[in-house]
């Protein structure tokens, strides 16, 4: 059965007599009427739900015109209104628009804040009659989320979804319909679906993913176009018929419920309902496998699908340095684990905190919304403490699996809910409070008892996942074997597995072999979601192995690819140069690891630290001075290079400390006062201290009077000075007067972003250099007179 | 004033090479960029802010009004008839690990730890564009590109008056009296909107044209 909602509320608003700048919702009182007439044209039409005019009755919303203390008034009256107006014709649905505010960590708003202010609204909405309670215009899944959870506990009605995506399919946030179907179904929404932003033509492709990735009906409300300007006049480009027609492909990609947003009128509903009024709803495939997601990305465990990766790295049990890290409130340890797992081929990450001594609740919370903000793997939230499970899993803008449910009344009691609430998938654990079930058939009644309890609690198919119970062998000879009879035993049940690998090995010799072979028995017996280190590089070969055996890489393609090592001459040719030869092409081509080698070479074969300076280091910056001048190099490389012979010197120094290198003269350096640009100053200063001279740093926001003193002090023979901006560059000025005026000698060199020769040389520097490079040449070239 | 503090999740490792000046040097540093690019997202602390008003007469509708002094920037603002006034930082937290990598002699890392935080900005406010778009473009306009203090001859001092009215300090940032902003990753900018006409023909994309410093290596 197709249903049609209605059209644009405001633009009819505003043709009905409502005021730039006044608030669309007061209407409901004060004109009833012509909103009455508006629900009245859109039922005429053909629309079989109509919408009522609350879409900015929150009190966050209506706060903006001082009316946040009548939401339920206004609500109540724009239910009366439209349930008036449908006069038993049609469905009348209470719609609630976005807060206009992001919620924290990407706005200012909390998001239990968020969900008391739609609680507040959809209990209005509910109370005064509505069928349904529609959710629209969202760019943000978590506010989604904080509306579906506070519509959810205030009222039984069923609820729509709709989010509105942009141009590049995503949500303002960067949400996908994938993730937002499966995120949406699995907290239950009724009907899931798109509207405003985009004509229905871009909208096509969104209702089509949408209705692939989850069962719930999909709903469609398009814009007429996107408007534009005509004689002053705001129009939008689409007309009633062809938007109508659009409908038949809305309708083919799996749309059941159709409307119109923006621009769209009774006319267009008209047409709209006229062209799908007798279609029949497309077929639906949708088997529901376990399907996990962030903000931005699904991920989907299922046997047919290459093996997923869950990483185990964020956990501080036994990782002293990572557990005092988090004991001491930082989570930098833990970014890097979930950035670097995720590089190495991790698709999901468990995230534990159990760290003794700590507020979990809250660490947990924090963890969470840090790792989210940086990757867009799906999380585990791993704990055994009901009030973290639940802070992870509010935190988390996506769909986490909870790791674990276990067959121990409190987990039952307390975990099953929350992963109802958050619509999260279980991690299923065969234990009971007696322990371990020794054997495989006694894990899998387990099993089968823990998914009981998940159905009652309304937890279904595609929710689930089940572990298969890893014990060590060392403790238990069959351990393995229990262990691949119940893989295959949950192959039957046709739910997908998994399993935290490492612990078959313990107190063994040789652990990555019984491990990483462990992998591949398993992978064969039916393992879809291993728990394990990514680092590991036995486990990953023996995965990237057994893709290729189990038919999960045709061909064993993937596994040739990476498999194929490239050789190359590189080390042959160095060992035809000579050694100063070979450290002058190691400082050119930026080779740190050969340097301390290169270095105590040189020193063996009897050259002293000046000839090494000379012939080697020094030459190899002239040629890259002459490289760098002609274009052929960048600054960069010419940064790698003084990194390299920084370390040249100082293992000179090491090897030779009593021989000194001369020096070419004292080159003190400062940004001036009122500048906080500390880059480039920098890199002049490295290259010209790698040059031979010896470098004064005075660093950033220097007043004149400390320069002035600094270049007296250590008889300068070069003050650089630099400027960035054009507002601070007239502090050059004032420190070459102030330098003249102390009787210093020093030459100055000049450079930043917003000088030029003309301004060094009004302002009486000796020199203006436009990068590091060029201050080498020149510092050497002022030097020589 | 609404806050936005976009997420990001990959730095555009096209355009931290441009800041890096290493454009024309496709054979050098890819794997230090992508490097630079991936650990650059352990120290972003994006926060971002915006308002909008009014545009008259050169004139930003705010309290107190903020006249526009400047052919280029009236020039791009022509026809508008609102503007946003935005910024956005990434923090000072990516500053210090730039600077600590420069002392312990990482100089290449250090400078393509910087670009990467250039491009790490001027991607959040990239992605605040976005939310403009979408809120805006329904009601009909079209936005031009932002334009900051500085391009073009838009005097620096403008910044003065653009860091209050845009909410700068709300997100943290700090002004010195050189007009500089801390952190220094950190942007302020002017976004005219237009309405959205048929006919128009005005460049929406952001280009180097209009910017006077034609020696600039960043130049596009």
């Amino acid at each position: 059965m197709i249903e049609i909602f209605d059209g644009a509320m405001g633009t009819m608003l505003q043709a009905g007599g409502l005021q730039a700048g006044a608030c669309p919702e007061l209407m409901n009182v004060e004109a009833p009427e012509v909103v009455k007439k508006i629900h009245r044209a859109y039922i005429e039409a053909g629309a079989t739900i109509i919408e009522t005019n609350t879409f900015g009755a929150s009190s966050l919303k209506l706060s903006h015109y001082g009316l946040e203390n009548r939401v339920r008034e206004l609500n109540f009256a724009a239910v009366k209104i439209a349930k008036d107006a449908a006069n038993f014709q049609a469905k009348v649905a209470g719609s609630m628009g976005p807060t206009g505010k992001f919620i924290s960590p990407l706005g200012d708003l909390e998001f239990d804040d968020a969900y008391k202010i739609f609680r507040e609204q959809a209990e209005a909405l509910s109370e005064a009659g509505a069928d349904f309670l529609i959710i629209e215009t969202c760019i943000d899944i978590q506010e989604m989320r904080a509306a579906l959870l506070a519509a959810k506990d205030a009222c039984n009605l069923p609820i729509i979804c709709q989010l509105s995506y942009s141009e590049d399919g995503r949500t303002v946030t960067g949400t996908d319909p994938r993730s937002a179907a499966v995120i949406l179904s699995a907290m239950g929404a009724a009907i899931i679906g798109v509207n405003c932003s985009l004509g229905p033509e871009q909208l096509v492709p969104v209702v089509k993913i949408l209705a692939e990735n989850c069962r719930v009906p999909v709903s469609v409300q398009p814009n007429a176009g996107m408007p534009y300007l005509e004689n002053g006049a705001t129009k939008f480009p689409m007309d009633a018929k062809t938007f109508g027609s659009w409908g038949a492909k809305l309708v083919e990609a799996g749309a059941t419920y159709l409307g119109g947003c923006c621009g769209t009128t009774p006319d267009h509903i008209r047409e709209l309902a006229d062209v799908v009024k007798n279609l029949s709803p497309a077929p639906r495939r949708f088997n529901r496998p376990l399907m996990l997601a962030s903000r931005s990305k699904a991920v989907v465990i299922d046997k047919n699908l290459p093996t997923v990766l869950i990483g185990e790295r964020i956990n501080p049990t036994g990782r002293k340095k990572l557990a005092a890290e988090i004991r001491e409130g930082s989570l930098l340890g833990v970014k890097k684990d979930a950035l670097n797992q995720v590089k190495a081929g991790a698709k999901v990450l468990d995230v534990n905190m159990g760290v003794g001594g700590i507020d979990q609740k809250k660490m947990m919370a924090q963890a969470v919304r840090e790792i989210a903000r940086i990757t867009d793997a799906p999380l585990a939230i791993d704990t055994g403490d009901a009030a973290a499970l639940e802070a992870g899993l509010k935190n988390f803008p996506g769909r986490a699996l909870i790791n674990s449910v276990s067959f121990e009344p409190d987990r039952i009691k307390k975990f099953l809910p929350l992963a109802k609430r958050y619509g999260a998938a279980i991690l299923i654990l065969p234990l009971t409070e007696n322990g371990v079930p020794k054997t495989a058939a006694e894990r899998v009644d387990v099993a089968k008892k823990i998914i009981d309890a998940a159905k009652v609690h309304g937890l279904d198919d595609g929710d689930f996942l089940l572990d298969a119970l890893v014990m060590t062998i060392s403790a238990d000879k069959d351990a393995c074997l229990e262990v691949l009879q119940t893989l295959k035993f949950y192959r039957e049940l046709n739910l997908p597995t998994t399993m935290g690998l490492s612990n078959i090995s313990f107190g063994l010799p040789n652990r990555p072999l019984i491990n990483s072979t462990f992998f591949a028995m398993c992978l064969a017996a039916g393992l879809d979601a291993p728990i394990m280190n990514p680092y590991d590089e036995s486990m990953q070969n023996a995965l990237k192995a057994a893709a290729a055996l189990l038919g999960k890489d045709p061909n064993g393609l993937n596994f040739s690819k990476i498999s194929v090592t490239t050789a190359t001459n590189k080390t042959q040719e160095k060992i035809l140069l000579d050694t100063l030869s070979a450290i002058k092409s190691a400082i050119r081509e930026g080779d740190k690891d050969e340097m301390p080698a290169l270095i105590k070479k040189a020193v063996d074969e009897n050259f002293s630290a000046d000839e090494i300076t000379e012939r080697a280091l020094t030459a190899a910056m002239n040629e890259l001075g002459e490289d760098f001048g002609s274009g052929k190099i960048f600054l960069p490389q010419v940064l790698l290079s003084a990194e390299t012979m920084r370390l040249a010197f100082d293992e000179l120094k090491k090897i030779l400390p009593a021989q000194k290198t001369s020096t070419r003269g004292t080159f003190v350096i400062a940004t001036v006062k009122g500048d906080v640009h500390d880059l480039g100053k920098n890199i002049v200063g490295a290259l010209i201290s790698n040059s031979g001279f010896k470098l004064i740093d005075l660093g950033k926001d220097v007043d004149s009077e400390k320069i002035v003193r600094a270049a007296l002090e250590h008889d300068a023979d070069i003050v650089g000075l630099c400027a960035l901006m054009t507002t601070t560059m007239i502090q050059i000025d004032k420190v070459i007067a102030d330098l003249h005026a102390a009787g210093s000698a020093a030459k100055v060199m000049v450079g930043g972003a917003a000088l030029t020769q003309e301004y060094a040389d009004a302002a009486g520097a000796d020199a203006y250099a436009k990068d590091g490079v060029e201050a080498v040449r020149l510092a050497k070239n002022l030097l020589k007179n | 004033m609404p806050i936005y503090n976009a997420q990001i999740l990959k730095i555009d490792a096209s355009e931290t090479r441009r800041y890096a000046g290493l454009r024309n040097a496709k054979n050098f540093g890819e794997k230090n960029i992508l490097e630079a690019c991936e650990e650059a997202l352990l120290f972003l602390e994006v926060r971002g802010v915006w308002n909008i008003f009014d545009y008259k007469n050169h004139t930003v509708g705010s309290e107190p009004p903020f006249t526009i002094a400047g052919n280029s920037i009236i020039k791009h603002l022509d026809g508008c008839e609102k503007v946003i006034c935005m910024a956005v930082t990434v923090g000072a937290a990516i500053e210090q690990e730039i600077n600590k990598k420069f002392e312990r002699g990482e100089y290449l890392a250090s400078v393509l730890l910087d670009a990467a935080a250039t491009s790490a900005v001027e991607q959040a406010a990239d992605l605040m564009e976005k939310n403009f778009a979408a809120k805006f473009s329904k009601e009909g306009y079209k936005m031009r590109w932002r334009f900051s203090p500085g391009y073009g001859d838009w005097n620096l001092t403008a910044q003065e008056k653009l860091f209050k009215i845009s909410g700068a300090e709300q997100i943290g940032i700090k002004l010195s009296s050189a007009m500089m902003l801390e952190p220094r990753k950190s942007v302020t900018a002017i976004i005219g909107l237009e309405k959205f006409s048929a006919q128009n023909n005005f460049s929406y994309k952001k280009n180097c044209a209009t910017c006077n410093k034609l020696d600039c290596q960043l130049r596009k």
